[in-house]
């Protein structure tokens, strides 16, 4: 034992820090996280356990089954569209020869992901605005469409999150895709090209089998991001819009935060955090990832 | 793939070609054009900014906005406190991470196996899921309002210790082993041989943490709510969206807003062309470690 020490106490202690961090900000913010959901936490006084009836208030709270459900539409459709717009981009791009305009492209492409969505937000609030705004001048000038206040509008508030997302984002996935297709062996295509295949055959025959394993880490990484969504929301709600796209993690931070319920907003953390588990969980069965 | 995919491009290819080259040009513009119109925004007077126009280059270009913002909304106080925790914040991280991950690299240390599960559970916790117990932690910590609390969110993740530990691998350990032998410590070891052999993934590492706690936000905004504290995303924020709450003394015109987002993405930019390889080499590893 004492031998241990001497010959790695200095690897141990290079690990001191970092286990300490974990404890303080990963294990024990979780467990007490737990505690507080059985608890009426107050700011001083006693906090007593009161059961589940936090998980009550939150079960019955139809606010609640209402973000859950903008969470599933709004992550969902960024899901859906995060995954397929990159991709096309990927095997379009990939069909170009010039090396320069490639690395020009994704390089462009990319920069959105690289700010943050007070920027990204700020930017599209503006873009979007109805009397200033680019997008309403251009489709008013160009094809006489009036303009519409697209982040007021209800009908319209959901596909902004999810058109907004899409494009601050694809250029990230757009890269993972590319990766996939230059690790794909040259002689399937020079295989393919000796049987008369055309472009198209061989980027439905070849490329697309080729890089399903990386469509299924892109799809497993971005399943992980749905019940996430925060500071997009948070940037470009407004109180027209609220009911259709306050997300679940603005609840717990309405709750926790601004109502100061911190209880119950422990509890809707809990449930977050069980239902992200499940969605890995499914994902992962789906994609049969382990096999990968 | 070379040339010789398409040796015999026939005009139907050709058509093809320009089709695409079509789609991706108009891609490319779909993220021009909004930083065109933010930049013409933010040179412009503040009249002119107010006007619905289509402004793609300056119009009555002036600094203004930037003045503005400067001077009389103080936003060089966000702008301080966003660089000191992003500095110290991003130093500390890259330190802890290469420490831990110095350590997982040693073939046989007892425990190893414990560690490493220890690190990768932290990676399955959704941090967003911890949001309030972390909120109560800090208070009762009595760090809520403080810089401190932003600098130790995040001061070290799994993530980047993997990241750190898979850049050490590529460096033989017999190095480390013969350097040993002559009498060096770990910490020798550490800090003169593997932190000087790993510059990429130093690089990496460096630029991932630093883009994540410049462009960080849920943070501040439930930890910080002493404006003196804010930070540069929590100040743009209310400037930009908050717009009733903020111009009960003036109004805050287009051009300032604008000249906000500039300098808040100016320091991402401008690193960018230089340090792009870095982040295509990380994202691909980092995707391959989930």
């Amino acid at each position: 034992m004492l031998k241990t020490w001497c010959k790695y106490g200095a690897l141990y202690l290079m690990m001191v820090p970092v286990i300490c961090y974990f404890l303080v900000y990963g294990y024990y913010p979780l467990a007490r996280g737990l505690q507080i959901s059985f608890q009426d936490y107050r700011l001083i006084g006693n906090r007593p356990y009161i059961g589940f009836d936090n998980y009550g208030t939150v079960w019955h709270d139809p606010n609640f089954w209402k973000s859950l459900t903008n969470t599933l539409v709004i992550g969902g459709g960024s899901l859906v569209c995060g995954f397929l717009a990159p991709l096309i981009i990927a095997l379009s791009l990939n069909e170009v020869l010039k090396s320069w305009f490639k690395k020009t492209a994704q390089m462009i492409l990319y920069v959105p992901h690289l700010l943050s969505w007070v920027v990204v937000g700020g930017m599209w609030i503006y873009l979007l605005s109805p009397d200033t705004g680019l997008v309403n001048l251009l489709l008013q000038r160009t094809l006489d469409i009036p303009p519409v206040h697209y982040l007021a509008e209800s009908g319209w508030a959901r596909v902004v999150m999810i058109l907004v997302a899409t494009w601050k984002d694809m250029g990230y996935n757009c890269i993972l895709f590319l990766a996939g297709i230059v690790a794909i062996n040259p002689s399937l295509y020079e295989a393919a090209r000796l049987d008369g295949a055309t472009r198209w055959q061989q980027v439905r025959y070849v490329t697309l089998p080729q890089i399903q394993s990386t469509m299924k880490v892109v799809l497993l990484l971005n399943t992980l991001g749905v019940l996430r969504i925060f500071d997009q929301v948070f940037v470009l709600r407004n109180n027209s819009t609220a009911p259709d796209v306050d997300v679940l993690m603005y609840y717990t931070y309405q709750k926790g935060i601004l109502d100061f319920h911190v209880g119950v907003a422990a509890a809707a953390s809990m449930l977050v955090l069980i239902f992200t588990l499940l969605l890995t969980l499914i994902v992962r069965k789906l994609t049969r990832f382990d096999e990968v | 793939m070379g040339i010789e995919r398409f040796e015999r491009a026939g005009w139907g290819s050709r058509v093809f070609d320009a089709i695409n080259l079509l789609f991706l040009l108009l891609l490319m513009l779909t993220m021009i054009i909004p930083f065109l119109n933010v930049i013409s925004l933010s040179l412009s007077s503040g009249v002119a900014s107010m006007q619905p126009d289509i402004i793609l280059l300056p119009k009555d270009f002036s600094f203004e906005g930037y003045k503005i913002i400067w001077t009389s909304l103080d936003i060089w106080r966000p702008f301080v406190n966003s660089v000191t925790v992003t500095v110290t914040g991003t130093l500390l991280h890259v330190l802890l991470s290469s420490l831990a991950g110095y350590v997982l690299v040693h073939p046989y240390v007892p425990g190893k196996k414990l560690m490493i599960t220890f690190i990768l559970i932290t990676m399955m916790i959704p941090q967003e899921a911890v949001l309030i117990p972390l909120y109560v932690v800090n208070k009762d910590l009595h760090l809520i309002n403080t810089l401190s609390v932003l600098v130790l969110s995040g001061l070290v993740s799994g993530f980047s210790i993997l990241l750190m530990r898979n850049f050490f691998l590529s460096i033989p350990y017999e190095i480390a082993e013969s350097a040993k032998i002559d009498g060096a410590g770990e910490f020798w070891v550490f800090g003169a041989i593997y932190m000087r052999l790993a510059t990429a993934g130093l690089a990496t590492v460096t630029l991932f943490e630093f883009v994540r706690r410049w462009n960080m936000f849920t943070e501040p905004l439930v930890f910080i709510n002493d404006s003196m504290k804010y930070t540069l995303q929590l100040a743009l924020k209310s400037m930009i969206v908050d717009t009733s709450a903020t111009s009960s003394t003036y109004m805050v015109t287009t051009n300032v807003k604008m000249a906000g987002i500039i300098i808040a993405i100016l320091p991402l930019i401008a690193i960018y062309p230089f340090v792009q390889r870095f982040f295509m080499k990380g994202i691909l590893l980092g995707a391959s470690k989930e």
